[in-house]
């Protein structure tokens, strides 16, 4: 398999303080990826590093063979590196009409709707005032609208009912072909690790194990399983 | 009985505000950023058109293409790029913006007044065709006033078709409500919004080449009217075109009608209809409670914080250089000794506004008007034979109802809607009453006995300032203190952790309120009169951008910020303080935490974090709970 996004070596400084100390990833194509991680394990830096918001201090970053690490994120995101953030990552102030129209590049918002047809019904509406699983089927669906090529979801599930948890993952996971690579951030392994293919576990800033997720379970390093 | 001839004249004013409030909403949409420096841009404009068709000769389209097209255009990339774009990617809550915008106003009008002198420019060349339009019933309208009307209503048109309509107008809205995720969305964010800068800068230009022709062409004018529309921006919620439109024409057209009312003795009528843009202004404030902000929920529960650099414990004496400071003017002379004066007056102002806005996070453009008040009711008391000392703690203490006033607006409104309020109380304070010789002409100020001597008057002074500082001191690390802070940090959890934040935000305006108002007695008794001008609205918003400057934590700060403001206004020329603190705050993005903490940091030479967590001493309580936590 082709590899969508590989990093070499990569660390990030705030401060005095490492968050992460020479991390290396590589996220096949076209395959479901999760990457799991305690809080404070160097999750959330490692995501906004893949996506251009944090610079790293050391290591590089390739996409499709390319090195994009002095990239700023705007110029990741169009080609095609797509980072849905922790918690709402739509734009409360916008209507839902305007937060699927930023992203869908000839104006057509079809497929969004298509995927979660309550968006259909709350179009005129802020963002800000949808319900949580609302905010992030939202979310999802503008990446449905972007010729994106890797998905990069941060705590999908978080705080969302189970059902509204389980159609987010069910379109998601459908995203993933020969053409696009979806990664799933998560802290708890459970629905995650059912669904992807390869599986990373970041713990106090380096990565304690790669392989398979049955492998997963029964390694020793994966302490953190919940 | 309303008369249609004074209706159509009306217009005329009605049609300029129209354009100064569409501009700025247009503006604080475009860039997120409530532009108080819009009336100066507008300025600046206005002289470039004037410099070059007046005294250069040049055809007037060729300026105005020249200076709205791109000059103007140019300054807002200019801002965006050096002032705003890194206050922008911190996160900078209404605060500090508005001290950026209040830095570039201050800069601006500086820079036009070393360029163009203060005298008024009488013959600023207009673009709208002179004459009027007669209309049925022997009634006319200026020709200006349909051709201002049009072009309000086409910028309207065009700016409501843009936002709503094309794809660059979505995506500077998103750039606008949350710019980290728009560049996750893979919108350039730098580009787009020094687009929306560009804009905004682009129609403050106009709004000045309009407006220049119906005022005389000075550094102020334009400027302050611009300020005053704010009223009309208001009433709009900061949102809607439409309404600011048919605001600033009923507002035009009301100002327009109470001119035919009988003047009564009071010359309230008088100051009503030469003010009513202010008067809009608070009232729209007072029954609107929130503005139609922009920026997301990120932005709004930022709003009160402010970065402050790091505290650290002091070392023990630190302070005794600041009394050897403080006491040197002792020994000067009388001359000397009556400029230093205003520093310990000036000081306890701005340790009032450390207090609310740096320890209670709440924002106050208004403390001039409260220092005002002080020295007003000190000044009425001593008129009536009150003993001085008994007039200067008397009157803090009747200001303080009117600090009460001003809090209970707070409870329900927070970054720059609060900062609108207060301003607009200082607005509506300084116009009617201030600059009303009925309460002004009789108020009596003098040192008070038995410190006549200017040296014993300035030792009071600073027993004065003392004892304000210890109060502070004692507030900010007592309960209360605590709560206050918790209120700044986290309104929510403030409340859910017990603490009853309308009461303690009530409490800390009416106590801010007591001590601008003693500060601003000290500040009347040390001039020996009341000086209105000395408690000008628009000098409390360059108190503001001082205090911020100069760290808005620190009480430290505050004492030498007045005593910069005196002494480069002594050294040099008066209002040069004005211009050092808006070029400081210009740099605020530059300096977290402002000037002493940015330059306590470059001359340890660390970096901006701490290099090691500081050493904590626990209570034995807190050794319990350590011990239990990691044994």
């Amino acid at each position: 398999m082709p590899i969508a996004l590989s990093v070499t070596g990569l660390r990030v400084r705030y401060g005095p303080i490492e968050a992460l100390h020479g991390v290396d990833l590589e996220f096949p194509s076209g395959a479901v990826t999760a990457l799991v991680g305690r809080n404070g394990s160097g999750r959330s830096t490692l995501l906004n590093t893949l996506a251009g918001l944090v610079r790293p201090s050391a290591g590089r970053v390739l996409w499709h063979g390319v090195d994009i690490t002095g990239w700023p994120a705007d110029r990741r995101a169009r080609a095609g590196l797509t980072l849905i953030p922790e918690r709402g990552g739509v734009f409360a102030g916008l209507t839902v009409a305007d937060n699927l129209k930023l992203f869908a590049d000839g104006g057509d918002i079809g497929p969004a709707l298509a995927a979660f047809p309550i968006l259909g019904d709350r179009l005129t509406q802020k963002a800000g005032t949808l319900s949580g699983g609302e905010q992030q089927m939202l979310a999802v669906g503008r990446a449905l609208l972007t010729p994106t090529k890797l998905l990069l979801l941060d705590e999908l599930s978080q705080g969302l009912a189970p059902r509204v948890a389980a159609r987010l993952y069910e379109v998601v996971t459908t995203l993933a072909d020969a053409d696009r690579t979806v990664i799933l951030v998560e802290q708890h392994t459970g629905e995650a690790l059912d669904r992807a293919e390869v599986v990373y576990a970041l713990s106090r800033g380096t990565i304690t194990f790669r392989g398979d997720p049955t492998e997963y379970h029964t390694h020793p390093n994966a302490t953190h399983r919940t | 009985m309303l008369t249609v001839e004074l209706a159509l004249a009306g217009l005329g004013v009605g049609a300029i505000a129209a354009l100064a409030a569409v501009g700025m909403i247009t503006s604080y949409r475009a860039t997120g950023v409530f532009n108080l420096s819009f009336g100066a841009l507008a300025m600046i404009v206005a002289y470039l058109v004037w410099q070059q068709v007046r005294v250069w000769g040049w055809p007037l389209w060729a300026a105005v293409l020249l200076d709205v097209g791109v000059v103007a255009p140019a300054l807002g990339l200019v801002l965006e790029r050096f002032v705003f774009r890194g206050l922008h990617r911190e996160g900078a809550g209404p605060a500090r913006m508005l001290v950026a915008s209040l830095g570039v106003f201050v800069l601006l009008v500086g820079v036009a007044t070393l360029t163009w002198g203060t005298q008024a420019r009488l013959d600023p060349p207009s673009i709208v065709p002179t004459g009027s339009v007669a209309l049925p019933g022997d009634t006319s309208v200026a020709r200006g006033t349909l051709v201002e009307l049009g072009v309000v209503i086409a910028v309207a048109a065009l700016v409501a078709g843009v936002t709503r309509y094309t794809r660059f107008g979505v995506r500077l809205r998103a750039v606008v409500d949350r710019r980290a995720l728009a560049e996750l969305a893979g919108v350039p964010a730098d580009r787009v919004a020094a687009a929306g800068w560009a804009f905004g800068s682009m129609l403050a230009g106009l709004t000045g080449v309009l407006l220049a022709p119906h005022l005389r062409l000075d550094p102020y004018g334009l400027t302050l009217l611009v300020l005053e529309t704010i009223g009309v921006a208001v009433v709009a919620r900061l949102a809607s075109l439409p309404v600011a439109i048919l605001a600033a024409l009923a507002i035009g057209v009301g100002q327009s009608e109470l001119s035919r009312l009988e003047l009564d003795s009071w010359g309230l009528i008088q100051a009503l209809q030469a003010n009513l843009f202010v008067v809009v202004m608070l009232v729209a404030l007072l029954v609107l409670p929130r503005m139609i902000e922009v920026g997301g929920p990120d932005a709004t529960r930022a709003a009160t914080r402010i970065g402050t650099g790091h505290g650290e414990s002091a070392p023990a004496g630190w302070w005794v250089p600041f009394v050897a400071v403080a006491a040197a003017p002792l020994a000067l002379g009388a001359e000397h000794l009556r400029i230093a004066q205003q520093v310990p007056a000036l000081a306890i102002v701005f340790v009032s506004l450390v207090m609310l806005t740096g320890y209670a996070g709440q924002i106050s453009l208004g403390q001039a008007g409260f220092a005002g008040l002080g020295a007003l009711f000190a000044g009425q008391l001593m008129s009536r034979h009150v003993p001085g000392l008994v007039a200067l703690f008397l009157a803090a203490l009747l200001v303080v109802p009117v600090g009460l006033l001003t809090g209970w607006p707070a409870i329900r409104r927070r970054g720059l809607t609060l900062a609108l309020t207060t301003f607009a109380v200082a607005a509506v304070v300084s116009r009617f009453v201030f600059a009303q010789p009925r309460f002004t002409s009789d108020a009596v100020l003098d040192h008070p006995w038995p410190f006549e001597d200017e040296r014993a008057f300035y030792a009071m002074e600073l027993a004065c300032l003392g004892l304000v500082l210890l109060v502070i001191r004692r507030l900010h690390v007592s309960r209360l203190g605590r709560m206050l802070v918790a209120v700044r940090d986290h309104e929510r959890g403030a409340a859910a952790a017990g603490v009853d934040v309308s009461s303690a935000k009530v409490f800390v305006f009416a106590i801010g309120a007591g001590v601008a108002a003693l500060g601003g007695a000290l500040l009347g008794m040390g001039g020996r009169a009341f000086d209105a001008a000395a408690f000008d609205p628009v000098l409390g918003l360059v108190w503001f951008a001082a205090v911020v400057v100069f760290g808005v934590d620190s009480a430290a700060g505050a004492v030498l910020a007045a005593g910069l403001v005196v002494a480069l206004d002594a050294a040099t020329t008066a209002g040069m303080s004005t211009i050092v603190i808006g070029a400081l705050a210009v740099l605020l993005s530059r300096m977290p935490g402002g000037v002493p903490a940015t330059a306590l940091r470059l001359a340890a030479g660390r970096p901006a974090a701490p290099a090691e967590p500081i050493p904590v001493r626990l209570t034995p309580l807190g050794r319990t709970l350590r011990a239990r936590v990691r044994p």
